[in-house]
């Protein structure tokens, strides 16, 4: 028996492709973080797909918030151990 | 009054005495028994079409008999009233029963096309090639029958089988073989194949002097055989084939098929009475697990050897099913009739998922320990209690499916867990018994291999509870199996990083975590104990690694890829997956550099020592290459033809291969692997089985250069030597006089300027081969 | 994405409404199975592996908040044989409920099974339905393949004969994505 519903990875590329106008109008520059953002949300596939949400995109945008907020505090750290540096 | 032990070599129907039996006596004797043997098959339906039925068969005494009764529904969990109409004689009851259903569609039917083998196992506990005691009457009518070791028998006393083997010097459909070699005791018989009498008289009086049991043929199935008998007949010298005399061998159709997802092709079979035939070029996972695991999938299937042999997994878990509902007196339904339980759509979001795999990150991982639950799909339905009948539509607090809405009845073990559970704890024990048998152990290979075998039936076991025609499946247990094995997989994870360990990758039944202090098989082992604690499951510690590296897709590396990774454990031992070594369809030239590429960077302390030595070789087989001093057969591709040729809208290489063998008057079915060359110009390829030789010097140099740079590429990539770079540094030695080639230019471009073709010599024994 | 080829109307009790068109038209169907959702509980039989629910969600979403209340309306059950499918209609309830059939005939489709004995199956699904659609709305559809057998059509003649309400529908033109210039 297959499967009936799409799988994560396809209901990701669904949603990228939904959003193919709004990229489309993007400058350059924008089009690529477009991108990387949902490069980043990738990663987590598995958990969007056990969290098995009937509107998928809202944990796609959590996931992407995910990777954010991980650079954020690396971010964060790099800058505490330069002030470290220069104190 | 005949008495003896031996062993039950085949079983069939008969017009006359109902049911033939030949036994392997310990004595070295051969007995033909017979047994009347009367089957049963019921009809379920209204009262009134049940009466129909009745009429309609009540007049016929001396062949069947009728009887009201009542039986265990499995489905409907409950007995239910039937009409049992048994059958004198069981020759006669296929035919019978076809009769029926097609005189009486309305009426539901069980136990209806069960092949003979399962139902005298039901019935007397004796399978295929069991050993057993048996007592006969004069007249060779089987009397008692009583089995000395069972199925689950760790170590079986060895069967002395008299294997008689047929090979032809080379594939059939490649070129037309010359002579044939017939083995039997240590001996070796060549035969000319252009001189059909005096083979015909020969192969007669050894087979008449060494009787066989077994003849285990090349291309028997599909060239041999049928060339024996069609000569056999027309010089008319009969063989003998058959040990029962006066019954024809029994031909089997071909067949192409869908399995996982992938297209599998059978070629027709020949099925001989009284003695088995196994082609090995048709014999199901042969490579695999040889005679030793086709005997073990007979022993706990029931399936006959010769059967056993050709049939896939599903079919032998299928078997197992269908023995232990006989012993239960349930029914086998004909045709399933349960469909899914209506259930809220929002259930589906979650139900409708496999397992749980990771994206793992690319590159290195050092020290890495992998942990595998095992067997965990079957582990979950004998220790869940899975099975169609256990599934509770209407769920309470207890033995809830994690997230599922479902519930398990966990008061009586189920029909599946019964069948599975002595599977898989033999499965168990024989792992157990391999990790604690020494290397030299003359039986090892054969504990190995029988083990291979129970590996696939148990692999198999859970896809088969999803499958639409499978008589005990039922999607409802198939989800609740992959419910179980995401919470299960998950309270693993939950575990390892309480423990302070760090989740490189989780992949369905297996995690691979790391930890900077617990680096040892014994360290690790808190942890094993800790997963079973909360899971109830079995896992072992597969191995410790030195250092895995997980690569990305084949169309983007930067994409992880769950399954695709190679890694060295502590011991030195290699484990690759998904990678050109693994890969059935690369040719052994780019397969063998991979492989030896990798055992150069687990033969140092720090794979990057190996680099310099990797390069070398690197360039030696493109030297090799380009000299043409590579075989032919070595650069040989092995595509599955994936559809029919009309489907394709633009020709795969394997496709293109296969429109020169229909050229050459040789079909292919879709399923089937097509071997080939890549060469230049049109059409690209060269199908190895045309009857014309492949020329040297058409092969496509620079389109193998291209494979192996690609395959060295995924292994180098994470010491620093991509593709690309790669490609620069062994492409830029000056000893070469050619110039580096861009990557992925068309071939064709290259028709007339090919780089280093000076020399082709073809490695000369090669050219009229087998593949 | 794929535009919607046309939302149908919501199919009434007493007749039983045929939707024969390509594999594209799920969106629309799960449109409108939205709509009936909103109002009450839903019966689906999904005969050809096809419901899909995501498109359900985000069609209830353009209604209300509520996605996971009205999802639960719709119950559903997916057939993989004609055995099942035809088992799947006798054990329905007769309430009103309404019925949406998916892919109907997918499994009817299936070689490994006897032709006459699928079209007696067959027979009998359509006579289950003409009960059920007495009392309750009842919608098929009938996929249309991109490459029919001689079958498909055996086995759509009585699924039309026994319909009142037909809709054929074309395969969509391929999505315009920019605007001609010329």
């Amino acid at each position: 028996m297959g499967r009936t519903l799409p799988s994560a990875t396809q209901l990701m590329l669904n949603e990228e492709a939904a959003l193919s106008r709004f990229r489309r109008a993007l400058r350059r520059e924008d089009q690529l973080t477009f991108d990387d953002l949902f490069t980043s949300a990738q990663k987590h596939i598995s958990a969007a797909a056990y969290a098995a949400h009937a509107l998928p995109f809202e944990t796609f945008l959590m996931a992407m918030l995910l990777e954010e907020h991980k650079e954020v505090l690396r971010m964060r750290k790099i800058i505490e151990m330069l002030e470290e540096m220069h104190a | 009054m005949p008495e003896f032990s031996g062993w039950l070599l085949d079983l069939f129907e008969d017009p006359r005495e109902g049911l033939i039996l030949y036994f392997i006596g310990e004595d070295g004797m051969r007995w033909r028994l017979s047994q009347s043997f009367p089957i049963t098959f019921y009809a379920l339906g209204k009262d009134a079409e049940l009466r129909a039925l009745w009429q309609h068969l009540k007049d016929r005494p001396r062949e069947i008999s009728l009887e009201r009764s009542q039986r265990m529904d499995v489905f409907k969990r409950q007995a239910v009233t039937v009409l049992a109409v048994t059958i004198n004689n069981p020759y006669e009851a296929r035919k019978i029963f076809q009769q029926t259903a097609n005189r009486f569609p309305n009426l539901e039917y069980s136990d209806a096309d069960l092949q003979i083998s399962l139902r005298f196992a039901a019935s007397t506990g004796a399978f295929p090639l069991s050993h057993c005691h048996v007592v006969a009457d004069e007249l060779h009518h089987l009397k008692e029958i009583t089995v000395l070791e069972d199925a689950w028998t760790l170590k079986s006393t060895p069967i002395p089988l008299q294997i008689l083997s047929l090979s032809p010097d080379v594939a059939p459909h490649h070129a037309r073989p010359s002579y044939l070699t017939v083995e039997i005791l240590g001996e070796t018989y060549h035969f000319d194949l252009r001189t059909w009498r005096p083979l015909l008289v020969n192969l007669r009086a050894l087979i008449q002097r060494y009787d066989p049991d077994l003849i285990l043929t090349d291309w028997g199935d599909t060239w041999l055989l049928p060339l024996l008998l069609q000569q056999s007949e027309k010089y008319h010298i009969p063989l003998g084939l058959n040990r029962e005399t006066g019954r024809c061998v029994s031909w089997r159709e071909e067949r192409t098929y869908f399995s996982y997802g992938q297209i599998v092709y059978r070629g027709q079979q020949i099925h001989l009475f009284g003695r088995c035939h196994i082609d090995r070029q048709n014999a199901v996972l042969w490579n695999d697990y040889k005679l030793d695991g086709t005997i073990e999938v007979s022993r706990v299937t029931s399936l006959p050897l010769q059967t056993s042999a050709r049939v896939s997994p599903g079919t032998g878990i299928s078997s197992i099913e269908m023995v232990t509902a006989l012993r239960q007196g349930i029914l086998v339904p004909w045709q399933k009739q349960q469909a899914e339980m209506l259930k809220p759509a929002m259930d589906l979001f979650t139900a409708d998922q496999g397992g749980l795999v990771y994206q793992p990150r690319i590159g290195v991982h050092k020290k890495v320990a992998e942990i595998d639950f095992v067997s965990l799909y079957p582990a979950i339905m004998v220790h869940f209690n899975i099975s169609p009948e256990t599934i509770l539509p209407n769920p309470t607090a207890d033995n809830l499916v994690p997230a599922l809405g479902l519930a398990i009845d966990t008061s009586q073990e189920g029909l599946i867990p019964k069948a599975l559970r002595p599977l898989l704890e033999k499965r168990i024990e024989m792992k157990k018994h391999l990790a604690s048998t020494p290397t030299w152990d003359p039986y090892r290979k054969n504990f190995k291999r029988r083990a291979s075998a129970l590996k696939w039936l148990l692999v198999t076991c859970f896809g088969y509870l999803g499958y639409k025609n499978a008589r005990f499946g039922r999607i409802e247990a198939h989800q609740a199996v992959t419910a179980y094995g995401r919470e299960a997989l998950l309270r693993a994870k939950e575990a390892a990083e309480d423990m302070g360990f760090r989740v490189i990758q989780l992949y369905v039944d297996g995690l691979w975590v790391q930890h900077p202090d617990k680096t040892q098989p014994e360290e690790i082992e808190p942890l094993l104990l800790e997963i079973q604690e909360r899971t109830g499951l079995p896992i072992s510690l597969d191995g410790i690694y030195r250092w895995v590296v997980f690569v990305g897709s084949r169309q983007n590396k930067k994409r992880p890829v769950a399954n695709r990774y190679f890694g060295v454990f502590q011991d030195g031992s290699i484990k690759v997956r998904g990678i050109d070594a693994r890969r059935r369809d690369s040719t052994p030239f780019v397969s063998d550099a991979q492989m030896h590429l990798l055992e150069l960077l687990a033969s140092k302390p720090e794979p990057e020592d190996a680099l310099p030595e990797a390069i070398r070789f690197i360039r030696e087989r493109l030297r090799t290459l380009r000299n043409g001093q590579v075989g032919l057969s070595d650069l040989l591709v092995r595509q599955r033809l994936g559809r029919k040729l009309e489907a394709y809208r633009t020709l795969s290489p394997a496709a293109r291969a296969v429109l020169q063998l229909q050229a050459a008057g040789k079909e292919m079915r879709p399923g089937q692997r097509v071997p080939f060359l890549y060469t230049m110009g049109k059409p690209g390829v060269f199908a190895w089985d045309r009857p014309q030789h492949p020329n040297p010097r058409t092969v496509d140099v620079e389109r193998y250069q291209r494979l192996l740079l690609r395959a060295a590429g995924i292994v180098l990539e994470s010491w620093g030597l991509d593709e690309e770079k790669l490609t620069e540094k062994v492409l830029s030695d000056a000893s070469q006089l050619t110039l580096p080639v861009p990557r992925k230019q068309h071939p064709l471009k290259h028709s007339r300027n090919i780089p280093g073709i000076v020399n082709p010599t073809v490695n000369p024994t090669l050219k009229n081969k087998a593949q | 994405m794929n535009r919607q080829l046309t939302i149908f109307p919501i199919p009434k009790a007493g007749k039983i409404s045929l939707v024969v068109a390509p594999r594209g038209v799920v969106q629309s169907l799960m449109t409108m199975l939205a709509a009936l959702a909103l109002r009450g509980r839903v019966i689906v039989l999904d005969g050809g592996n096809c419901f899909n629910g995501y498109a359900l969600a985000r069609a209830i979403r353009q209604h209300t908040h509520q996605v996971k209340d009205v999802l639960k309306q719709v119950m559903l059950s997916r057939a993989f044989t004609c055995y099942q499918m035809t088992a799947m209609l006798a054990k329905l309830p007769i309430d009103g409920t309404p019925v949406i059939v998916l892919d109907m005939l997918a499994t009817f489709l299936d070689e490994n099974v006897n032709f006459n004995k699928r079209q007696r199956l067959l027979d009998n699904s359509l006579n289950l339905l003409r009960r059920i659609s007495e009392g309750a709305p009842a919608a098929v559809w009938a996929r249309t393949r991109a490459t029919p057998t001689g079958e498909d059509q055996q086995f759509l003649a009585p699924l039309l004969e026994t319909a009142q309400d037909i809709w054929e529908l074309q395969a969509p033109e391929i999505p315009v994505h920019q605007l001609p210039l010329f």
